[in-house]
C-alpha cells in the first residue's frame, strides 16, 4: 500500500540554495526515490531508504545528513553515549581507543557505552534464533536500517526473512535502562537520555522512526563526523594524561559485515556476507527466486565494508577495517558477564513487531489498469532517446516514462528531444 | 511476426499441461492473442554475464502488476532456467514476453542445434552440457524439470539439428 499522506522521518535533508540541479544524487539513489524538477532536486519521502548515496555523491553541499545538536543531552540529568563499533577506526593509530572513548565524557556524558560490549551476546541470539527458527531461510541480519527499509519497500515478500531482533545498540539501550532502574534508584526514569554516536544517517532515522520497535529506545543520534571535531581537542589532552578505563576491542567485529557472518557461522550454521546497497539487491533479488536456500543468515549491510563505510564516518571504510582488525588482534577485554542480557532476551524484551512493507512498486491497485499504464509506459519509451542522461530529471528514459503516466512529468522535459525538434523547425 | 519457423509436423513436439488448466491452455494456443505489454531480449551463446537479465526484465515487470511473491517467484525460476538453456546449450536465441491480466506466456526460440531426445532431456539430472557451461556452475540437468515443475503449461518443439522452441504459460 502506497501511503502518501504519512509523513516519513529522513535524516536526509535538501539545502535548495546550493542545489545545481546536477543529477548526480538522482542517478545513484537505489529506489529512485529522487526527481529535480524545477532545477531542484527533491525526495519521494515514500521511496527513501536513507542509505546515504545522495549525501556522499553530492558535490555542491546541497544534500545534507541530519542529525541532532549536542545541546540535546541537557534536556536530561543522566546523560548515556553508546558508540557504534564503527568509531574505533575513525582515529590515527597513535590514538589509544580507551582515549578515544573517554573523550567523550569529556562532552558532558555522564557514562559511555560501547556497542562492541553486546557483540558476544548477539552472536549467541543470532544463532538462538536460526536454529529457533528452521522454517524461515535465509534469515537476514536486522542491524542495518538502511536495507530493513530496502526490505520494506522493494522486496516486501521477505519481510518474515529479517531477524525480528532489536539490533545491537538497541539491545544495549534497553539493558541500560533496566540497569538504570536499581543503580540509579534516586534518579527518575525520565531523567536518564541515551544517545548514539552513529555511521550513516540510516542509524539517525531509525532513532527517530525506529521500525517494529515496542519500547522507548534511544532519545538521540549524533553524527559521527561531528563528533569527531569536538573530540579531537580532548584527545590531544588526555592523551598525555590516560585514565584507566575497560575497553571491548573484542566486540569490534560488529562493524565488519565479513567478519559478523564469520562469528555467526558454525557446523550447522552457513552465513553469508554481502555489503554495498547494489550487491544487496541483487542477493536480495536472488533470495526471492529461492537460489539462496543453502544459507542459513545472510548478513547485509547497505554500505562498503559495513558500518565502517557510513556516510557520516571521517575514514575510508578499508582503512578503518583495517585499523578495527588490528584493535581485535591486541585485545584484552575484561570477561563480559551476559546474564542480565539472556534474561531480557527470554523475556522477550528484545522482540520486534513484525515489519509493515513500504510498497513503492505496484503502478495501480488494478492489474487492468496497472497493464494499461505499462502500455503506456512503453509507448512513452520509444518516443524516448533512450540516452539515460537523467537531464529531464529522472534518472532514466523508463523511469521518465513512468513519471509521465503518472502525470507527475511532461514528454517537454526531455531535452534531448526539445532540441532535435528545434534542428527540425 | 513469423509464427515459429520450428513448428513443421517433421520436429518433435513435448507438452505437459497441469491438470484443470486444459481448456484455459488450449484456448489461449488455439487463438495466440496479443499482449498489451510484450518484452523482447536477446539471449548470445555462452554469455553467462549478461543472461538472465531477460527474466530479471520480467521479474520487475510483474512486480509493479502488482503480482504475487509466490507467482513471480515461479515466474523467475522458469525464465531464468530457460534463459540459461538457451546460452548454454544453443547457437543463441531470444526471449519474448507476453503478459496479460491474468497470465504469461514465454517464448524462447533459439538458432539450434535443436534437443536430439526431449523425453531424456526431461529427466531430472541428465545434462548434454560441455565443460564450459559445467565450469560456470550450470549443467546439473535441472533446467526443464525446474521448468515443467514451475509453470501451468510447457511447449517443445525441437529436433536434433532443427531450432528449438520453449513455450511457458504461468497463470496469476
Amino acid at each position: 500500500m502506497v501511503e502518501t499522506d504519512k509523513k516519513y522521518y529522513h535524516a536526509i535533508q535538501i539545502l535548495s540554495d546550493n542545489c545545481t540541479g546536477c543529477t548526480a544524487c538522482v542517478r545513484v539513489c537505489p529506489t529512485e526515490a529522487i526527481r529535480v524538477r524545477n532545477r531542484k532536486a527533491t525526495i519521494d519521502q515514500n521511496r527513501c531508504i536513507d542509505c546515504g548515496n545522495c549525501v556522499n555523491i553530492c558535490q555542491f553541499h546541497a544534500i545534507i545528513p541530519r542529525s541532532d545538536s549536542l545541546e540535546l543531552i541537557k534536556n536530561f540529568n543522566y546523560k548515556v553515549a553508546i558508540i557504534s563499533s564503527s568509531y574505533a577506526g575513525q582515529f590515527s593509530e597513535d590514538v589509544p581507543y580507551a582515549v578515544s572513548k573517554q573523550s567523550l565524557l569529556e562532552l558532558g556524558f555522564d557514562e559511555v557505552a560501547e556497542e562492541s560490549f553486546v557483540t558476544g551476546f548477539v552472536i549467541d541470539m543470532v544463532r538462538d534464533y536460526i536454529r529457533t527458527n528452521k522454517h524461515i531461510r535465509p534469515i537476514f541480519s536486522s542491524n542495518c536500517p538502511a536495507v530493513v527499509r530496502m526490505i520494506q519497500v522493494k522486496f516486501p515478500s521477505l519481510l518474515p526473512n529479517i531477524l525480528h531482533q532489536e539490533a545491537p545498540m538497541s539491545i544495549l539501550t534497553r539493558l541500560i535502562r533496566e540497569k538504570f532502574k536499581t543503580e540509579h534508584a534516586d534518579f527518575d526514569e525520565t531523567d536518564l537520555g541515551i544517545f548514539l554516536i552513529v555511521p550513516c544517517v540510516a542509524h539517525v532515522t531509525a532513532v527517530h522512526q525506529p521500525e517494529g520497535a515496542y519500547k522507548h529506545l534511544q532519545d538521540g543520534a549524533f553524527s559521527m563526523g561531528m563528533i569527531y571535531g569536538k573530540v579531537k581537542d580532548h584527545i590531544k589532552k588526555l592523551q598525555n594524561n590516560p585514565r584507566e578505563i575497560d575497553t571491548y576491542e573484542k566486540g569490534l567485529t560488529w562493524a565488519l559485515s565479513g567478519v559478523e557472518a564469520e562469528m555467526v557461522e558454525d557446523t550447522d550454521i552457513r552465513a553469508l556476507s554481502v555489503n554495498g546497497i547494489e550487491n544487496v539487491m541483487e542477493v536480495l533479488s536472488k533470495v526471492e527466486d529461492h537460489y539462496l536456500d543453502q544459507y542459513d543468515y545472510i548478513v547485509l549491510r547497505s554500505c562498503t565494508n559495513g558500518c565502517v563505510g557510513g556516510c557520516l564516518n571521517i575514514e575510508n571504510p578499508f582503512v578503518a577495517m583495517s585499523r578495527i582488525k588490528k584493535l581485535i588482534k591486541e585485545a584484552s577485554d575484561p570477561e563480559i558477564n551476559i546474564d542480565e542480557l539472556v534474561d531480557l532476551y527470554k523475556d522477550g524484551e528484545f522482540a520486534v513487531s513484525p515489519l509493515a512493507p513500504r510498497s513503492i512498486m505496484e503502478l495501480d491497485k488494478d492489474i487492468k489498469n496497472a497493464i494499461k499504464k505499462m502500455k503506456q509506459i512503453n509507448e512513452f519509451l520509444t518516443m524516448l532517446p533512450g540516452l539515460n542522461c537523467s537531464a529531464c530529471g529522472s534518472p532514466t528514459c523508463y523511469a521518465l516514462a513512468e513519471d509521465i503516466v503518472q502525470g507527475k512529468a511532461s514528454i517537454d522535459d526531455c531535452v534531448v528531444l526539445l532540441k532535435r525538434h528545434s534542428k527540425d523547425d | 511476426m513469423q509464427d515459429c519457423a520450428a513448428v513443421r509436423s517433421d520436429m518433435a513436439e513435448y507438452w505437459n499441461i497441469e491438470s484443470g488448466h486444459e481448456e484455459a491452455i488450449m484456448t489461449f494456443f488455439d487463438n495466440r492473442p496479443v499482449a498489451d505489454v510484450v518484452l523482447e531480449s536477446e539471449i548470445t551463446e555462452k554469455d553467462f554475464v549478461t543472461s538472465g537479465r531477460g527474466s530479471a526484465d520480467v521479474k520487475n515487470t510483474l512486480k509493479r502488476l502488482g503480482i504475487g511473491p509466490e507467482i513471480l517467484r515461479r515466474v523467475a525460476v522458469a525464465s531464468y532456467e530457460a534463459e540459461i538453456n538457451v546460452a548454454a546449450h544453443s547457437n543463441g536465441g531470444k526471449m519474448e514476453s507476453s503478459i496479460f491480466d491474468d497470465m504469461i506466456h514465454l517464448r524462447f526460440t533459439d538458432r539450434g542445434p535443436g534437443i536430439a531426445n526431449i523425453e531424456q532431456a526431461m529427466v531430472p539430472g541428465y545434462s548434454t552440457a560441455d565443460d564450459l557451461v559445467r565450469e560456470m556452475g550450470f549443467g546439473a540437468g535441472l533446467g526443464l524439470p525446474n521448468i515443467k515443475k514451475n509453470s501451468d503449461a510447457l511447449h517443445i518443439v525441437s529436433d536434433y539439428g532443427k531450432p528449438t522452441m520453449v513455450e511457458i504459460v504461468i497463470f496469476y
